[in-house]
């Protein structure tokens, strides 16, 4: 003979006994039921939580913010949630993945449900509580790498400056809020003089290791607000903001300077690294970042065409020739 | 995927009336619950195509300030009529800050703080105007916890529009406001296919019960 259950104890026995914390409490925040969950997790016996005040019983929970959650439950007869990416935990409950989990404390989701009489009025918020800690785990996992990722989507391997792409999109900007606010920005674009040739005669390991140290030079002469990135195989570009082509003409000169002073030490041999500039500034009549770019590299073929490690500012002097 | 037909008149102006009703009664218990007088734009009662929505959302916020939303699902309970769809709130980013004060936030509005009030302040509008409007079809409603669609975004990028899987939608729209203060709000309620006929058969049930 099968045997017979009782909806109600069935339903009784579940909510007491499911993998999740279910407690109630009335408009005095005084709690009405504590399943097992909630006893186990907080220590806390069905009998000795039942009529106290939650607040009493757990100092710890943020009370003025979880009050008014509570609160809006009885007073819009609606539901109220909370969740982990705002507040990860609140009840200090342990968790499952005690070695593998790198979170102190049980990241929660709480659902707040009213709880209605016959006559539709709310009598009491029922509370779910949803261990959570998992999924915060992988999301937090997937933050990380989507960081990383974006990062990565941005910087060139090899120097470790911006890559053409998201330089390029700076350099946009730059130009957009130089236009914007009125303020002056300037450009510098700049290639090894006789990279070729280094790699011919030096291997293709050296080039790699003169790029590496040019960019690295690069880097230390930047101000926070420059924009350094690197534009083709030993073409860089360098963004400067709120600077106008005298102080960008002096950066040029500093950074030749910096990068023929010091040759580059590969197996044992020094190779000398000089650079050529063009500067170009943004005026009225520059139509766009793109053409800011085309007058910097006229100024730098300029410098090539008259003697490399050098530079020169746009417009130069026989321009029309070029 | 079924087509639905237009609303009649009569459910039409039956649907507008329940909804001025719950737009009544949602702007009183707001304001009991904020302590601020809420201002409830007449709701907008109509269907609309999912292409003609992205565009629809510009128009509707009428600024081109960056915002914020909202999306929460909502179902009815138990074995109740099959209404189903989803809430969508677009706040404007400019005056957002005025917010924070009003649901009792302690601590300075930062990014998390944000996020946290945006989903607080969505429940709370669409629990109090969802509500309103599921009673009166006698009918009463479950609510999924609400999640940010995109924070400070162009109104265009609220919506992919390449990823509805719905032709057609019951569309309520709300604007709310404040008091003394320049924060406003839209809530755009939607009910996409199968659950506008419910929607129907629930307003034509009233109708009847008035004859």
């Amino acid at each position: 003979m099968p045997k017979t259950f009782d909806p109600n104890m069935l339903l009784e026995s579940i909510v007491d006994r499911i993998n999740v914390g279910i407690f109630v409490v009335d408009e005095n925040y005084k709690i009405l039921l504590w399943n097992k969950y909630m006893a186990n997790h907080s220590k806390l016996k069905e009998d000795k939580a039942t009529g106290e005040c939650l607040f009493e019983l757990f100092p710890d929970l943020p009370q003025r913010w979880f009050k008014k959650k509570i609160d809006s439950v009885f007073m819009l007869q609606t539901f109220a949630f909370t969740s982990w990416e705002q507040r990860p935990y609140l009840f200090k409950f342990p968790h499952n993945r005690p070695i593998t989990g790198g979170v102190e404390f049980m990241n929660q989701d709480l659902t707040l449900m009213p709880v209605k009489d016959d006559c539709g009025d709310v009598v009491a918020t029922c509370i779910s509580l949803l261990d959570v800690t998992d999924v915060s785990i992988y999301q937090t996992m997937l933050k990380d790498a989507n960081a990383k990722l974006e990062i990565a989507s941005q910087i060139d391997g090899l120097t470790q400056l911006n890559n053409r792409a998201h330089w390029e999109q700076r350099l946009q900007e730059e130009f957009n809020r130089g236009r914007r606010y009125g303020s002056p920005m300037s450009l510098l674009m700049f290639d090894l003089d006789h990279f070729k040739l280094v790699n011919d005669t030096f291997g293709h390991l050296a080039g790699d290791a003169i790029l590496r140290t040019v960019a690295s030079q690069i880097d230390d002469s930047l101000r926070d607000s420059d924009i350094a990135g690197r534009y083709g195989g030993e073409e860089f570009g360098i963004v400067l903001p709120s600077t106008d082509i005298k102080g960008a003409s002096i950066f040029a000169e500093r950074l030749r300077a910096l990068i023929a002073a010091e040759p580059v030490r590969f197996n044992g041999i020094d190779i000398s690294v000089a650079v050529s500039i063009g500067v170009s500034e943004m005026h009225d009549d520059v139509d766009n970042h793109e053409m800011l770019i085309s007058q910097a590299d006229e100024a730098l073929y300029y410098s090539k065409e008259n003697g490399r490690n050098r530079w020169a500012a746009y417009p130069c002097p026989n321009t029309e020739k070029l | 995927m079924t087509q639905a037909v237009g609303l009649s008149e009569d459910q039409r102006d039956c649907l507008q009336e329940i909804v001025n009703v719950a737009m009544g009664q949602a702007g009183d218990s707001l304001a009991r619950f904020l302590e601020v007088f809420i201002h409830l734009s007449v709701p907008r009662v109509r269907l609309v195509d999912s292409k003609d929505l992205p565009p629809m959302l510009a128009e509707m916020v009428g600024h081109t300030d960056k915002v914020s939303a909202v999306r929460q699902g909502f179902y009815t309970a138990g074995d109740g009529n099959g209404m189903r769809g989803e809430a969508i709130v677009l706040f404007n980013d400019a005056s957002f800050g005025e917010l924070a004060e009003l649901l009792a936030y302690e601590d300075d509005l930062t990014e998390e703080a944000e996020r946290e009030l945006l989903l607080d302040v969505t429940n709370v509008l669409n629990g109090a105007c969802l509500n309103g409007i599921a009673e009166q079809i006698e009918t009463e409603l479950v609510y999924s916890a609400p999640s940010i669609l995109g924070q400070h975004i162009l109104v265009e990028e609220v919506i992919a529009r390449d990823n509805l899987s719905w032709m057609e939608a019951l569309l309520v729209e709300i604007n709310y406001s404040l008091d003394n203060r320049s924060f406003s709000c839209n809530l755009l309620m939607l009910m996409p296919g199968e659950a506008i006929e419910v929607v129907k058969l629930a307003l034509d049930k009233l109708l009847s019960d008035l004859d």
